[in-house]
């Protein structure tokens, strides 16, 4: 009832715009992509696939009296050839409609429609409302409700983790510059929860329960080179500790950038929701990683970086270190860039039988963006350790060439060819046509 | 117990008069802009610096933390859940939802397949690649396919 009031609601909201759509401004982006795959597995028909895709977004801002906005984004496809993905012809989906009213002081908005959440320690998609406003004296608050957005059709499954509604919050505190701090926390109603399978062995039994996260978030900046930034959250119905993530960046010097991070996270609390946590993770085991990256940029176009990290889990712990460079030329219309990095794990993270999961990784990408057309060259290859279903390697390049018919509208075309453990070739082919349009705009295009 | 219930009338009270005092003052507090006010160019790693060196008037975060360096783009989410409206002077929402979504249509990396410098997750044959990358760290796929888009996921992990 509450999911049914909330999306209706969301629906209502934007018959109100016919009435207000007068002196907007809008922004138009659309891309149409026709894909071209051949698969020929053996023991299965030959298929050829050929779905359509239209990604479409429309932002029409100032209406009203000029602080109420509009925004849509989704997509749909038709498969023109045989089905390339489950077991429909088209399919699609609305990402996001809402309409967002701000307010001109105290960075207060409010939000009605499909919406996304992104706030302390929630990361929700909600069919509801949002709203939030800074305070005097440094205090902020924000919260929001509504119906979830499931994921249809999830196939084999009687859940797809998600509740029927949704309610959080943060309340903030902020000392000049100095100091963010925040308290939030998150409520689930009928969220599902994993108890045992059903009699086939095999299938989930779930469970109604509430699902509920508390937690608390800061960003500490004592000088204007340091700055300390994260969040824990507290599963209240697992009674634990699901997330540490926190980031400290020092930057020296101009130009030159120092992050370390430190993760951990308890599976049992952190995943608890998740349809694959059924039958792949143990809810006993915890994740924890700890690293560090260092750029530098030697000229205004011209960036180093090196990383490292650890992971630390009950199968074993693994490192991860390596480079990448990047440079523009030509007024950045040239672009160009390079990495590589390795992997050293072990047997525990290994496919099958393989005696250890360490692998090299090498990526090199080129590109040239001129007001008539435009190309990019890219390559990736992931050279194992020990053999992948008898494959040393797995390797592909995409070659993309297009042409800018005017500002706004360009047709595009990718081919792509590769080797890989899962197919001996692997060839790819892709046609885009892609119009960014905004009318009567004032400001930076976003 | 039965101070607490005498107190709580009170305390309601002065959370009802401190409210409406901030709803007083609110018109002294400054917003951030609905979108930047110049055009910034595509492709390039946006470095704030160049024009800004104070805070943003909005949320007094150094403008110059959000430059984007590597370190930045690896490590958005802080930054993202940390404060988005700063994101979204510049970003559409849509920005976002190219990778982190509830039902994602194709690879990133394939729809932007003419932009290999924004670095999308998951090129080349990442089918063989996520047996590993998974086990390693499963938080970082739940970021993006936990709390939605477990379709493509649970096609073959029952």
């Amino acid at each position: 009832m509450k999911q049914t009031l909330c999306r209706l609601l969301s629906a209502a909201s934007l018959l109100i715009l016919p009435v207000a759509a007068l002196a907007a401004e809008t922004a138009v982006d659309a891309t149409t992509i026709f894909r071209f795959d051949q698969r020929d597995i053996t023991g299965a028909s030959k298929e050829n696939l050929m779905p359509a895709t239209q990604f479409l977004g429309l932002d029409v801002d100032k209406l009203a009296d000029g602080n109420l906005s509009l925004h849509l984004y989704g997509w749909g496809r038709a498969d023109l050839a045989d089905k390339s993905y489950n077991k429909n012809t088209v399919d699609g989906s609305f990402t996001y409609g809402y309409l967002q009213y701000r307010f001109k002081e105290a960075n207060a908005d409010v939000c009605l429609g499909r919406l996304f959440v992104h706030e302390g320690i929630a990361n929700e998609q909600v069919d509801g409302i949002s709203a939030r406003t800074d305070l005097p004296l440094g205090f902020s608050l924000s919260g929001f409700g509504g119906g979830t957005v499931h994921t249809k059709h999830l196939y084999g499954e009687t859940s797809d983790g998600k509740g029927d509604s949704i309610i959080g919050g943060r309340a903030g505190y902020r000392y000049k510059g100095l100091l963010d701090l925040g308290v939030s926390a998150v409520y689930e109603d009928n969220a599902p929860k994993l108890t045992s399978t059903l009699a086939d062995g095999v299938t989930p039994r779930y469970t109604n329960v509430t699902h509920r996260l508390i937690g608390g978030d800061i960003r500490l900046s004592p000088f204007h080179m340091v700055e300390l930034m994260g969040h824990t959250s507290y599963n209240t119905e697992t009674r634990g500790v699901a997330e540490h993530s926190y980031l400290l960046t020092v930057k020296p010097v101009r130009g030159l950038v120092v992050s370390g991070e430190f993760n951990e996270y308890r599976d049992r609390s952190y995943l608890a929701s998740w349809a694959m946590f059924s039958g792949t993770f143990n809810p006993g085991d915890k994740s924890r990683s700890v690293g560090g990256i260092a750029s530098y940029d030697l000229t205004k176009t011209i960036e180093l970086a090196a990383d490292y990290k650890h992971y630390t889990r009950e199968l074993g712990n693994a490192d991860r270190y390596g480079i990448n460079a990047r440079a523009g030329f030509l007024n950045n219309s040239v672009r160009t860039g390079f990495g590589y990095h390795y992997l050293r794990a072990g047997s525990g993270f290994a496919i099958a039988t393989t005696p250890s999961a360490s692998y090299h990784e090498l990526h090199a990408f080129a590109l040239h963006d001129s007001k008539t057309y435009f190309a990019a060259l890219d390559g990736v290859d992931y050279i194992f350790k020990d053999k992948i279903y008898n494959e040393k390697s797995a390797w592909e390049g995409t070659a993309s060439l297009g042409y800018h018919i005017t500002p706004a509208l360009a047709l595009s075309g990718d081919v792509s060819y590769g080797r890989n453990p899962q197919f001996t070739e692997e060839i790819k082919g892709l046609a885009r046509l892609t119009y960014n349009m905004t009318f009567d705009s004032k400001g930076g295009k976003k | 117990m039965r101070l607490v219930q005498r107190m709580l009338p009170a305390a309601f009270l002065a959370a009802l008069i401190t409210l409406l005092a901030a709803c007083a003052q609110m018109q002294e507090l400054p917003s951030l802009p609905a979108w930047h006010p110049e055009a910034l160019a595509v492709g390039q790693q946006a470095d704030c610096s160049e024009c800004h060196d104070d805070q943003a008037k909005g949320t007094l975060k150094a403008i110059t933390a959000f430059s984007h360096t590597p370190s930045f783009v690896r490590n958005h989410r802080f930054y993202a859940a940390s404060d988005d409206r700063l994101c979204a002077v510049c970003h559409k929402s849509s920005f976002c939802n190219d990778c982190h979504t509830n039902k994602v249509e194709m690879k990133p990396s394939y729809k932007f397949g003419y932009r290999p410098d924004r670095e999308m997750p998951h090129r080349g044959d990442f089918l063989t690649l996520h047996k590993i990358e998974g086990r390693l760290d499963p938080a970082s796929c739940y970021r993006c396919h936990g709390r939605g888009n477990n379709e493509r996921c649970v096609a073959c992990h029952r």
